[in-house]
């Protein structure tokens, strides 16, 4: 081992915590223990992600080896991914009571967000894609905890898409293990184009496979499938972060295969890009129509999810800096927004059982907070200024209308418009029934059931962050810049 | 006017301060109404204060990188004159809301998205680039809509849905066209894209995207065929929203489309053209479907529709008339600003009305005003001005649009070209002149010199307004005979301070607004006005009932109702049918895939129970009980993986 063991931290202490997490009988202490674990674990990353370190943990071969390195994309993914799952853990520990077996949910939620951190300060291909699947596996627990068989099987689903796309994904790494200079991960990628050239379109062919492998994650066409089944049957906090966080992990791999592997000047204007920015279309355009034909909040929010999730990888094929930047921007505003819609899920559930849109009449008059900020949520992800969906789709758009994608680039931007408008037809209706049930309603059967403060606070905070980061960019923005000064 | 103040705090306070007065009126109406209602007068009075500092100077504000472009605001003698309407109209109905309010459910949120709404329409006013016009045109649509929505009877929602679906749709369309606005000139500043645009040679690329851009604002002001929200939307809100939708919000619309064709297509005859075809229709419509209506606020929402149309030609004549168009920009603004005036008169008294009898369908209002000599007054005011009567405010900048359409009659008969389509045009304006006088009379006769042979009890207690609601409609009605009968020392002034704005020219002689040859157009209307009511209204829309009573009737045909047979069918049932088959199609490919893959594989496990809708990954039996199945169904699966990576190694070592 050499470098900074510090850097091991972030996955010990999930890892540690989780165990005691897991065993801890008393409902008090465990849940004392997972906030202070969250909290630490939230407060360390950010201290860490101040400086830089690297750490070598353990090297198996010459070429292949566990290595840590804060770098800037991985700095970014870890202070969002740290937080928000700090904040969705609080809601839990109020969500979780209405479940059964609390201690092992949260054992496993601990888990995952060690195997997150380990994802994102992966130095190399092996450590990412280890790290991928210990993500994979230590979630599924979270999909099937009710137990029922459709969770089983959901959780069956989700297995199976994720080991298939990762094995797409290693299939890769064998082929960039030979045609690569190094395996570790280096902005502006690390092709040894002595070696590639002549075979170029099996390396296209290859990077086509990794990003469907690793797209299912995402939930990109033609992999999205596990999506829409595995988010509604998992408990809602798990779900809020299966949808706004594990997704993203798929970005994370995409972004490093796409930037740091192959890098985006061997990909330029082939026709990998061009295929990819139609699946991500289609793909956004599935997601958003069958969203706003499904009835279940939570699958419907699935659905959306795997548009919303395809608008960043729409942004990332564009290659250019401000479709990156547009997708970055997304990726943050998407699991802010995204948490929040499906916490507001959680807590109507909690506190109703209501399941279906059409329940929702009114609603917003028992929990005015929930409703509030599921309406913001609803607008940001809409695109509505000044919230921060619309920052990110400007960007996204400037990318995609640039000259060189001429009317792909158009059609894109036209989808994410139409996309918007389908977001809006089905997340308005209900913050509109919610709020204003009719003249008719029984006003008097209502009464106030709006959750305690675990809850609110948590949705109240990140409904907060959905404004101001749309009225105030820049600090986001420059963050951003900086990471793709690097790559571009 | 010379000053240019930049960094001017004014600016930003009018735009910022009622959004947060908006939030601590809310915070003190949850404990006191009365507090609250004074707090939202200080709020409204101090923005009218803010607003009347702006006049004398030019003013600009930045703010950088807010929204990630940043925003910035501009007033000059345009921007100052709408932020003073605006910020009086806003004070009036305020004032007014206090007693029409009083019986109402959700005042503490009324009045926080009331003020929402001022903010936004001051930031659209008051913007420099089409970027802050779009950030605040999209808060105002959403805070708007909770205006609309207030009552929540299902007739509301309805309206309130469709538009809010207007407004969406709308303002992606619009942004779509800003982002290829900003891609090719990379500035949405108004003055640099002013500037930009003369640049091109060729501007054929751009009318599509000028389409776009149009298309929100064109939604929004009512135009055809995006007229649809209008006149359901106007005639479900509270009054006071009413007349802020009328003489405000719809005017952002307005103000969207002077930028589109003021700023972007400057002197573009074919822009012109477009919108000149696009403005007849709504001018014509609208008034068709008011002399139609017989219901009291939806006349007036038509009205508007039709009086947009009218402010609409005037801006399609500035583009047709090139250099020249000194009387069709004086013609917009002052249409513009006398639309906002007349119908902030009209919709308060109406509003007087339904507050005492809860009623708007017109045999039930019928003679409320009879007995009550202030309201009459006051609603007369409202009629002559809006009917383009000499003497009052509404004639003038009638005269002028007309003017301005005789002024290119004569520009094309000089050029030798032909004349027809565009007397057409001429004819369609004075004969909407003449409907806008017959509906106009229609209301006048029914609510004030009419009985009802079927009265209507009266849901108010006390007076029928008190003296505040008094105050502020005399003080409205006012303002109208006032700009009629000096227009020379109030109308050609506010004409002047909008001109630089436009980019107009100053005319080249005074114009006499008196004179014989302008008088004759009024003439033809108020004839066409006359035949329309006493041959059309009165013989047709109106029959005698089962007890010989002479009664209003709704004569518009059900198949003409545009949204119900076209929009909603097209847009809520078709494109989703067609659209979710194809989505379906593409959710279920890989799905179906594995499902046909494992009926291959499992084909020959007969004794296995798979239940139809499991196309899953595991052949399943239902319930937990048989665990060996799913373990063997899962391993196989593995297998199945394992069997895949096997190919490629084989294949990478190969």
């Amino acid at each position: 081992m050499n470098g900074n063991a510090i850097l091991l931290l972030p996955m010990l202490l999930p890892l540690i915590a989780g165990l005691i997490i897991g065993f801890q009988k008393e409902e008090k202490q465990r849940n004392l223990l997972v906030f202070i674990t969250m909290a630490v674990e939230a407060v360390l990353v950010w201290w860490l992600c101040l400086g830089e370190h690297s750490l070598e943990a353990w090297r198996m071969t010459e070429r292949l080896s566990i290595a840590y390195h804060t770098d800037g994309l991985g700095k970014f993914f870890a202070c969002l991914i740290s937080t928000i799952w700090l904040l969705a853990a609080v809601f839990a520990l109020e969500y979780m009571k209405h479940e059964h077996k609390p201690a092992r949910f949260f054992m496993f939620y601990t888990f995952s967000l060690g195997a997150l951190m380990s994802l994102c300060f992966s130095a190399n291909m092996m450590t990412l894609y280890l790290s991928y699947e210990f993500m994979t596996i230590l979630t599924v627990p979270l999909v099937i905890h009710t137990g029922t068989p459709e969770a089983v099987r959901a959780g069956i689903k989700y297995l199976g898409y994720s080991v298939f796309g990762a094995g797409l994904g290693l299939m890769g790494f064998f082929f960039l293990n030979t045609y690569c200079v190094t395996t570790d991960f280096v902005a502006g990628g690390t092709l040894d184009m002595a070696l590639v050239a002549g075979r170029e379109n099996t390396l296209l062919v290859v990077f086509f496979l990794m990003a469907i492998g690793f797209g299912c994650k995402a939930g990109m066409f033609p992999l999205h499938a596990w999506l829409p089944t595995a988010h509604p049957v998992a408990p809602s906090p798990a779900s809020a972060v299966l949808s706004g966080i594990i997704t993203k992990g798929g970005v994370i791999a995409i972004i490093r295969v796409t930037y740091y592997l192959f890098g985006a000047d061997f990909l330029r204007g082939t026709w990998v890009q061009t295929a990819l920015l139609v699946l991500s279309i289609v793909t956004i355009f599935m997601g958003s129509m069958l969203a706003y034909k499904e009835k279940l909040l939570k699958r419907r929010l699935a659905y959306s999810t795997v548009s919303n999730v395809s608008y960043v990888v729409f942004g990332l094929m564009l290659l250019s800096p401000l479709g990156f930047v547009g997708a970055l921007l997304q990726v943050v505003f998407h699991a802010v927004a995204k948490n929040i819609l499906f916490l507001c899920a959680g807590a109507i559930i909690y506190k109703t059982e209501k399941t279906y849109v059409y329940e929702y009449k009114g609603i917003g008059k028992q929990m005015p907070i929930v409703m509030w900020c599921f309406a913001l949520a609803s607008l940001s992800l809409i695109g509505i200024p000044p919230t921060s969906g619309f920052v990110s789709k400007w960007y996204l758009a400037q990318g995609g209308l640039a000259p060189a994608f001429g009317a792909l680039g158009i059609t894109g931007v036209a989808m994410l418009m139409v996309s918007a408008l389908l977001t809006a037809g089905y997340l308005l209706p209900i913050v509109i029934d919610a709020f204003f049930p009719g003249k008719d309603f029984d006003n008097t059967s209502l009464q106030k059931k709006e959750p305690n403060y675990l809850m609110t606070v948590p949705l109240v905070l990140l409904s907060v962050a959905v404004v101001c980061m749309g009225i105030l960019p820049n600090p986001l923005m420059k963050w951003i810049a900086g990471i793709s000064g690097m790559i571009f | 006017m010379e000053v240019l103040t930049t960094n001017n705090f004014i600016l930003p306070f009018l735009v910022f301060f009622p959004f947060i007065g908006a939030v601590v009126g809310y915070g003190i109406g949850r404990s006191n109404k009365g507090a609250r209602d004074i707090w939202a007068w200080i709020v409204s009075a101090a923005v009218f204060a803010g607003s009347l500092m702006l006049i004398g100077k030019e003013s600009a504000y930045t703010l950088p990188s807010f929204c990630g472009l940043g925003i910035s605001f501009f007033a000059d003698g345009f921007g100052v004159v709408l932020a003073v309407l605006t910020a009086a109209i806003w004070l009036l109905t305020t004032l007014f809301s206090k007693e029409y309010m009083t019986e109402e459910r959700n005042r503490n949120r009324y009045y926080f998205f009331v003020f929402l709404t001022l903010g936004a329409t001051m930031g659209i006013f008051l913007s420099a680039d089409l970027f802050t016009t779009f950030i605040f045109f999209e808060i105002m649509s959403f805070t708007s809509f909770v205006l609309v929505i207030h009552e929540e009877d299902d007739f509301t929602i309805r309206s309130a849905q469709t538009y809010l679906a207007v407004a969406v749709l709308g303002g992606l369309v619009t942004l779509m066209g800003l982002f290829m606005m900003y891609q090719l000139a990379g500035t949405l500043n108004l003055n640099e894209l002013t500037a930009f645009m003369q640049a091109q040679p060729d501007k054929r690329p751009f009318y599509a995207i000028g389409v776009l851009i149009l298309f929100g604002f064109g939604a929004k002001a009512g135009l055809f065929p995006l007229h649809v929200w209008l006149p359901g939307a106007y005639t479900v809100a509270p009054a006071p929203s009413s007349a802020l939708l009328s003489c405000l919000l719809t005017k952002t619309g307005v103000f969207g489309t002077i930028i589109v064709s003021c700023k972007l297509f400057l002197h573009d005859a074919k822009w012109g053209s477009l919108i000149l075809i696009l403005g007849v229709i709504t001018m014509v419509m609208g008034a068709v479907l008011a002399v139609f209506s017989v219901n009291l606020k939806r006349t007036l929402a038509c009205s508007s529709m039709s009086q947009i149309g009218f402010i609409i030609i005037a801006i399609a004549m500035q583009g047709l008339l090139g250099e020249h168009n000194a009387l069709a920009a004086a013609g917009t603004f002052l249409h513009f600003i006398n639309h906002s005036l007349l119908k902030l008169v009209l919709f308060l008294s109406v509003g007087v009305v339904y507050m005492n009898l809860r009623e708007l369908d017109l045999n039930k209002v019928r003679g409320f005003g009879k007995d009550k000599p202030l309201l009459k007054i006051v609603f007369l005011m409202g009629l002559l001005g809006i009917a383009g009567v000499p003497l009052w405010n509404g004639y003038i900048s009638k005269t002028l649009i007309h003017e301005s359409i005789v002024e290119y009659i004569a520009v094309l008969a000089a050029a030798g070209q032909s004349t027809a389509w565009i007397r057409c045009v001429e004819v369609l304006f004075l004969f909407s002149g003449g409907m806008t006088l017959a509906y106009m009379t229609k209301l006048f006769v029914a609510v004030f010199l009419e009985d009802n042979p079927y009265p209507v009890e009266r849901k108010k207690t006390g007076a029928y307004m008190n003296k505040l609601t008094a105050a502020v409609l005399v003080l409205s009605a006012v303002i109208l005979p006032v700009f009629g009968l000096l227009p020379h020392g109030t109308q050609d002034v506010l004409a002047e301070m909008g001109r630089g704005f436009m980019n107009a020219h100053a005319p080249e002689h005074m114009m006499h607004y008196f004179a014989l040859e302008n008088l004759k157009g009024v003439k033809i209307s108020i004839m066409v006005g006359a035949v329309v009511y006493f041959l059309f209204i009165r013989k047709v829309l109106m029959e005698k009932d089962a007890n010989g009573n002479l009664v209003y009737v709704d004569r518009w045909p059900q198949w003409l109702h545009i949204e119900n047979k076209i929009y909603r069918p097209v847009l809520l049932t078709v494109l989703p049918y067609i659209g979710g088959f194809f989505a379906r199609l593409a959710g279920s490919l890989t799905d179906g895939l594995i499902a046909i893959l494992r009926m291959l594989i499992f084909n020959d496990d007969n004794g296995r129970v798979i239940p139809p809708e499991d196309k899953y990954f595991s052949a399943y039996t239902g319930g937990e009980t048989d665990k060996t199945v799913y373990r063997e169904g899962f391993a196989r699966s593995l297998l199945m993986i394992g069997i895949g990576l096997t190919i490629a190694m084989i294949y990478i070592l190969l």
